[in-house]
Parts: structure tokens; sequence; C-alpha cells
């Protein structure tokens, strides 16, 4: 049995910003190794949720992909939501999730521009499913301590 | 010793013509500054056979920075509005040649003994004094839209822009920022600048000078609700005022984590007060053009100093917390200017 790392790196912050920081002798150093403290807090909360979030936002971006194929007019950007719609993650590691994020999230804005440039009640559905993904997006990358 | 303080007394007692015996004592440089590396000392001369001190502010260039800003541009604002409506500390000296202190720089004077934090506004003794506080903080944003570029001798120092094309110049400046810095896509931010684009803001109804970081945190106060010296005006620029009262109210800047700006007063008091102070109309519709705008130019922030964290030229704790802290923040403030985030 050992501390789990966010039990670690919660004693870490509070060790860094309540006896460290405090005995540095100059105010730049306290602030500096205090923000240090709560870049800690942030990265705990982060890691605990870190491949779970990419895991529910690139299946979510799929689902909109493959919505989406039919209703596209532009042939080039159907055979990419097609092929992105069809895709899976490459591997559990952050980093594989995080690049086949970005991977998607890059045909997001183009997808999202391109409905934008449609009129139809189908593209207007379409873009309201695109707004509640990226606010779902922000939802998702949430920290408890940010001020908004 | 070739220390810092040295070199600054050196280069100081250079520009004292009259004084000798400088001395630099307690040189101490002031967590936060992204932009600059600031410090406070404390100098001291000999002048007419008598002895002085003053505690004096030393602001640095970087070697690599959050946003890449005009040094010269900031010390010509704090000279403009020293003695003014807008309460600003003296600008002493500006050096441009690195031989002095290896970067660019420039010295002022120090507004001592007041706080300038965003989280301590937010707590007593301050928070009791946050309707005095807001009152004086937007008071003093309509002082500086109310202000005449061309009488403050700006205008041939900051660069000059249309009332009908700050906005394109401003979105422009700031999207070149995302297209050369983002380490990731961003799309949140490049629908809001689509939605900028195809809905244009009317023209500015003056043209004045743009503080442009006017928020909590760079402002000056004391536990009376006094507002001492407005801050950080290394953003400023010529351009629509509705610029800065929209940043003011960025929702990124709700310290208090309720809906009051800045941590001080709800969005239409503030609105209110600026609007009586400097006579001119926040109007909704260019208000809310602005206000996205003001979510596109965080963005660009908080992006630029996330690469220069990542590429290792600038690795300053603050860009990365930064990084961390603001940019999902500002996304969502972004939608919801929009009207896209759900309630």
């Amino acid at each position: 049995m050992k501390p789990d790392s966010a039990r670690l790196l919660d004693v870490f912050a509070v060790h860094l910003m309540t006896k460290v920081a405090p005995a540095l002798p100059q105010a730049y150093q306290q602030g500096d190794v205090s923000v240090l403290g709560i870049m800690l807090l942030a990265v705990k909360e982060e890691t605990e949720r870190a491949a779970s979030r990419r895991i529910e936002e690139n299946a979510a971006l799929r689902r909109l992909f493959e919505t989406a194929t039919p209703r596209v007019q532009d042939a080039r950007l159907r055979e990419r939501l097609a092929e992105a719609a069809s895709s899976a993650d490459p591997g559990l590691t952050i980093s594989e999730l995080e690049c086949a994020n970005i991977a998607l999230r890059d045909l997001l804005i183009d997808l999202h521009a391109h409905v934008e440039e449609l009129d139809s009640p189908e593209a207007r559905r379409l873009d309201q499913d695109i707004w509640h993904e990226l606010a779902q997006s922000t939802e998702r990358r949430r920290l408890s301590m940010g001020a908004f | 010793m070739d220390t810092l303080e040295a070199r600054l007394c050196d280069y100081i007692a250079g520009k004292l013509r009259h004084g000798s015996g400088v001395r630099v004592e307690n040189l101490d440089r002031i967590f936060g500054g992204a932009s600059r590396e600031t410090y406070r000392f404390v100098l001291h001369w000999k002048e007419d056979e008598a002895d002085h001190s003053r505690r004096l502010i030393l602001r640095r260039d970087p070697p690599s920075s959050l946003i890449e800003t005009e040094r010269a541009i900031e010390f010509a604002a704090y000279r403009a509005f020293h003695g003014s409506a807008v309460p600003v500390p003296e600008a002493l000296w500006l050096e441009e040649d690195p031989q002095y202190l290896e970067h660019p720089f420039f010295v002022m004077e120090e507004l001592s003994g007041f706080e300038a934090s965003p989280q301590a506004i937010t707590q007593p003794p301050y928070s009791d004094h946050a309707a005095k506080l807001a009152q004086q903080k937007w008071r003093i944003l309509g002082e500086i839209a109310k202000a005449d570029p061309s009488k403050l001798g700006l205008e041939g120092v900051m660069k000059s822009v249309a009332p009908g094309e700050c906005w394109q110049r401003e979105l422009a400046r700031w999207e070149g920022v995302l297209d050369e810095d983002e380490l990731c896509p961003q799309p949140v931010i490049r629908a809001a600048i689509r939605w900028l684009r195809r809905n244009p803001p009317p023209p500015a109804q003056k043209i004045s000078v743009v503080h442009a970081d006017y928020r909590t945190g760079n402002f000056l106060y004391d536990a009376e609700g006094t507002i001492h010296g407005i801050l950080d005006w290394e953003m400023a620029h010529l351009g629509d005022p509705l610029e800065d009262l929209a940043w003011s109210i960025n929702p990124v800047w709700r310290w208090a984590r309720d809906e009051r700006c800045g941590g001080l007063a709800p969005r239409e008091d503030a609105i209110r007060i600026w609007e009586q102070s400097c006579g001119l109309r926040a109007d909704p519709d260019a208000l809310r053009w602005w206000e996205v705008f003001s979510s596109v130019k965080g963005q660009g922030i908080w992006v630029s100093g996330a690469q220069e964290f990542s590429e290792g030229t600038n690795q300053d704790v603050i860009l990365g917390l930064s990084s961390w802290i603001m940019g999902n923040a500002q996304d969502r403030a972004a939608l919801l200017a929009l009207g896209r985030l759900p309630s």
C-alpha cells in the first residue's frame, strides 16, 4: 500500500504553500513556490480525469462526424468526416489520446466553418449540435480553482 | 560587483545631474509580472547638501514574455496620464539600449503601501468597500476613454487608427497571435473569430487611449477602498473605448466567483458608471462584439504564454499556471458572450 498520486500531490501542494513558501526570504520566491503548489492542485484534478475526458470527447466528436457526414456538401470534407467517424483511439496513454483529440478538434473547426455557410434546417440543427459539443468540451476541461 | 543593483546604481548616477552619492538598496523582484520583470528598490542620493531617498520601480524586459509589448508606449502612457484624473505613478527614465541592464527597461515611482492582488480585493477589509472601488474603477476607465490622445501627446507615439478600422486592426492582431502560437486547435475561439467577422461593430464613437489590460489586478488600492494607481499599460494603444470596457467586465476576472465583474460590481453597474464618467454610450450590440473579441484576445495571451513556456523561451511559473487556469475559462467566456453557454 502506498499513497496514490492524488494524495501525494495534495500533500506536496500544501507543503509548498504553507511550509516552504513562508520560509523563503523574498516575496518573489514565495510567490513562485506558492504558484507551484497551486499548479500541483491543478495537475491533481487534471490527472484524475485526463484519460476519461479525452476518451469521452473523442467518442462524442466521432458521433458528431457520423451524423454530419451525409449532410456535408463538400466531397473532400465528407470523406475526412467519414474517415474520422470510423477511426479509433490509437491507445490509452494521454499522449496517444491527445494526438487523436487534436486531429478530431482540427476537423471540428473545418466542419463548423462549413456548416455555418449552409442554409437549411438540417444545417442549423448540426450547428446547434456543434455548439453543444463546444460547451461540453469546456465543462470537461473546467478546473475547480478557476474564477469562471 | 557587477550585480543588477550596482549596474542600476551606475545608470541612475549618470542620470542625476545634480545628485551625488547615489545608492540603490533593497532591490527586490515583485512576483507576478508576466510581460516585464518588475523590481522595487530604494534610491538614495545627496543633493544641495541634503540626503534624499525615493522608492522606485524598475520594469525590465524579460528575454521573452507573455505578450510582445512596446515599453516605449507603456512609458509614454504613464507620462501622459501623470497628474491627470487617471492616477498613475510618475515615469522617470526610459532606456532602450541593452548595454546597461542587458535588456531595455524603465524606472518609475513606486506607489507603496497599497494592495494590487485580485484575490485580496474579495476579502475583508477590502471587500467591505467593493461598491466604492467599483465606482472608482469604472469612473477612471471613463476618464481614460474621455481623454483626448492628441492633448496627451500620444498620437505620435501610438499608431493612429480610423474609427471604422479599430475592430479590424485588433482582430487581425490577435488572430495572428493565435495562428502563430497555438499549440492545439481552438474550436471555440475560431468560431468566435468567424462570428466577429460576420457581425462587425459600428465605428468607434471616438478614438481613445485604450489601456488594453484594465482589470482588477492591475490597479493599486487601499483598505479604505481608494484606488491610487492604474498600472500595466504595456498593451496600450489607440482604439475603440468599448474595447477597454468589454475587457474590464470579462467573466474570467470574476475573482469573487460570483456574477460581479472584477469581483466588484454587477455588469450593468459597471457599464452605467463608465457611461456617466465618459459621456459615451455602450451600445449593447457594439459592446457584445467587443466582449466576444475580448475572449479572442484573452485566449491569444494565454496561448502565447503557453507557447513560450513549452518552447522554454520563458518558463516563469505564472505562464504555466495561466495557460492551465485561464485558457478554458476564456473559452467559456467566449461561449457566454455568444449566448452559447447553457445556464
